[in-house]
């Protein structure tokens, strides 16, 4: 009896061994992959943010990096205009795309297919594409500058990539036009599982049209709207090719549009190339990325309670 | 973070696969590949030298790569830094001012032409630029000798002529400036005010640089270039420039007739004669000086040199062909100086015909020679490899010095960054 559930158990401990290594063996092909292009160069951009040197000469630095970052000002100019471009964009990206979600789920709307369509497209362009195109848009004489002049609404053109003011401005209309519709279909398709007859309830209690959005839409959205802002900021905070692409020169005028991203690029290509460096910046991106979405999380959470 | 070290990985990666496709298709043909930024500049003459070359060679064939200058700069960056030199061409455009930059970053990746080439036969100056622990690498292309740039028409109307521009201040330019837009109607400069290469042109004109000849910084109590940055702030609270973004911007205001110059490299020239129609209309003056002691009207912006990669697949015949045309060939250097503007700084091709004759384009001034005894005069400085850096802190500031910001403040917050960037 003993021996025969010993053996039962042996067989099923061999029956479960092989099962094991089969699965490993399955997913063996996506860890190697994984490791080698993705784990692998994580811990060596790691290493690398403690090499200090220029181009090949690297050596080992300490924390020489981390005392580079606080007494650099173009990485502190980088990271508040990283900051700016996050805080203005990214609520005014989300507001924008949840009025056009909302507008866009009246079924009786007309066209609702088309505006879809319309509102969607841009974030199908490619990022260069469309940076060029913003660019030529926004020159001092482009076609922005001259409608503007047409209509009599401004006396000279405004200098819209060579003032600092005006940069930030074009990088936030551009990045705005390009990924609202990403986000817009996000809250659609979350506005779609929605009971209908909640509404229905709500408007035969009395319940007004804003307050049916601003208490019924908004709290059932919560977990979406997590999402998209998680996403949007950790985007922001990556901005590399509209700032790269949109001012004639890249991070301009006078480092108003210069991001993280942009720093980095600049520290490995640009400049006297200090891949270390570049390194020790690209970690505080994923720092910052891990504190935001940690508060992001713990704001929605505390009012779901 | 992962996710863009990922994306410059992919990036560099894919520019090596696409490259490589192109190496493997150059290497079948036994092409040279050479990078260079400007069809109408650089990638000209290249093409033109490849022509010579081919005549006693027939089995020469040449793929000249032409894109954006910053691109042909990053691409190659990128690509040394990756370590892989598929796709690498075999000759590559660098500019002066980066030459030592790649030099030292990346040892062993440029092949030594000092024993190939007699460096003797160049300026001195442009052999030493590309010098690195006693090696020379480079067969030194075109000089960046600066001129002012103008209409003639456009200053005859104004009440000035050729003689009027000839040792004249910065601030005599304003004055000029004001007259033009009074009685033309046009602004006198296209300025593109988020570049500094003005401020380069200055500091040198003066003998000075960000750094000084051992690589210390060299810009808080440097008076040369405070004096510099004063004079190109007056300048830009003027009314007298046209504002321009980016290169076609800037280009295109005096390409088009909107504005009277420039003031800026001789190898403008290429982009003035491209249009034909504009044939005598313009005329080259030495720049203004600025007030300092020892300061001339001679200065330098920019200019570049071939280097050999040292992975360079068809390496031999790079090498046999850059001597036997870019080091050799005085008739070529008369053809590029009149097609192209392209000043070359081999020393014999300045006995040429075309560096004695007057230019008709030019409205019959004898510029060339002009050019000749500028150069001459321009002061020798030491560029060191943290200009790109330098640059950057300045046009930082530029746009707070239009708007009336303090000078010593700039130069303070200026001096901090370079400071900062280059330790």
């Amino acid at each position: 009896m003993l021996c025969g559930g010993e053996r039962f158990d042996l067989a099923r401990t061999g029956l479960a061994r092989t099962e094991r290594l089969n699965g490993w063996m399955f997913i063996m092909p996506a860890l190697v992959l994984l490791g080698v292009f993705m784990i692998y160069p994580i811990l060596w951009s790691l290493w690398m943010s403690f090499q200090v040197g220029r181009g090949m000469n690297l050596s080992f630095g300490g924390f020489a990096n981390i005392l580079r970052l606080t007494q650099d000002p173009v990485f502190q100019r980088a990271l508040s205009n990283t900051f700016i471009f996050l805080i203005v964009q990214v609520p005014i990206m989300l507001v924008l795309a949840l009025i056009f979600a909302t507008m866009l789920n009246d079924s009786k709307l007309w066209g609702r297919s088309l505006f879809r369509t319309a509102i969607f497209l841009p974030c199908v362009t490619s990022l260069v594409a469309y940076s060029v195109l913003f660019r030529s848009l926004f020159l001092a004489d482009g076609f922005v500058n001259d409608f503007l002049l047409g209509l009599h609404l401004i006396s000279e053109p405004i200098p819209w990539l060579a003032d600092p003011f005006w940069a930030k401005i074009v990088i936030i209309m551009a990045i705005t036009w390009r990924w609202t519709g990403y986000n817009m279909i996000f809250y659609l398709a979350a506005m779609q599982n929605i009971d209908r007859s909640i509404y229905e309830s709500a408007k035969i209690d009395g319940v007004p049209t804003w307050a049916r959005f601003w208490y019924l839409t908004v709290p059932m959205l919560k977990p979406v709207i997590l999402f998209t802002s998680v996403i949007s900021t950790i985007g922001t905070l990556q901005l590399f090719d509209e700032v790269n692409n949109i001012p004639p020169n890249a991070g301009g005028p006078s480092d108003a549009t210069l991001t993280l991203s942009l720093y980095i690029y600049n520290l490995s290509f640009r400049f006297m190339p200090s891949f270390g460096y570049a390194a020790t910046v690209s970690y505080v991106i994923v720092i910052l990325v891990g504190i935001l979405s940690y508060f992001q999380f713990m704001v929605v959470r505390d009012k779901r309670r | 973070m992962p996710n863009k070290l990922n994306g410059l990985r992919t990036l560099v990666g894919a520019a090596t696969l696409g490259a490589s496709v192109l190496a493997m298709t150059s290497a079948l043909a036994g092409e040279v590949t050479v990078w260079c930024w400007d069809p109408n500049f650089n990638g000209a003459t290249m093409l033109e030298a490849a022509a010579r070359y081919a005549a006693d060679h027939p089995d020469f064939t040449i793929n000249v790569v032409d894109f954006a200058k910053a691109d042909v700069e990053q691409k190659l960056q990128a690509q040394l830094a990756s370590g892989t030199t598929d796709g690498l061409p075999d000759i590559v455009l660098i500019e002066d001012y980066r030459a030592q930059k790649y030099l030292q970053s990346f040892p062993g990746s440029f092949e030594p032409l000092g024993g190939a080439i007699d460096t003797s036969k160049f300026a001195p100056y442009k052999v030493e630029l590309a010098s690195l622990n006693g090696q020379s690498y480079s067969v030194p292309f075109d000089s960046g000798v600066t001129g002012f740039f103008y209409r003639t028409d456009y200053l005859a109307d104004a009440g000035y002529s050729e003689a009027d521009l000839q040792d004249i201040t910065w601030d005599q330019l304003i004055e000029i400036g004001k007259a033009v837009e009074a009685k033309t109607g046009h602004k006198l400069l296209s300025v593109d005010i988020n570049d500094s290469g003005i401020i380069r042109i200055m500091m040198q004109s003066a003998g000075t640089w960000y750094f000084t000849e051992d690589g210390q910084v060299n810009i808080e109590g440097n008076a040369a270039f405070k004096t510099a940055l004063g004079a190109w702030q007056r300048v830009l609270q003027s009314d007298i420039y046209k504002p321009t973004s980016g290169w076609t911007d800037y280009t295109g205001a005096f390409a088009s007739g909107e504005v009277a110059g420039t003031i800026t490299g001789v190898w403008i020239t290429a982009t003035i004669k491209a249009n034909p129609e504009l044939a005598g209309k313009w005329g080259v003056a030495p720049i203004p000086k600025i007030d300092f002691e020892g300061a001339t009207h001679a200065s330098n912006l920019g200019g570049s040199s071939w280097y050999v990669l040292a992975s360079a697949p068809q390496k031999a015949e790079a090498i046999d062909f850059l001597k036997e045309i870019w080091a050799s060939d005085v008739d070529f250097y008369q053809k590029i100086l009149i097609d192209q503007g392209a000043f070359g700084t081999l020393t014999e091709a300045r006995n040429g015909p075309a560096f004695q004759a007057s230019d008709a384009f030019f409205s019959g001034q004898p510029v060339w020679q002009n050019f000749t005894s500028w150069l001459a005069e321009i002061p020798g400085v030491n560029y060191g490899i943290f200009t790109e850096e330098a640059d950057t802190a300045v046009a930082a500031q530029l746009p707070v010095l239009k708007d009336g910001g303090d000078l010593d403040e700039a130069i303070k917050q200026i001096d901090a960054q370079v400071k900062q960037q280059t330790m």
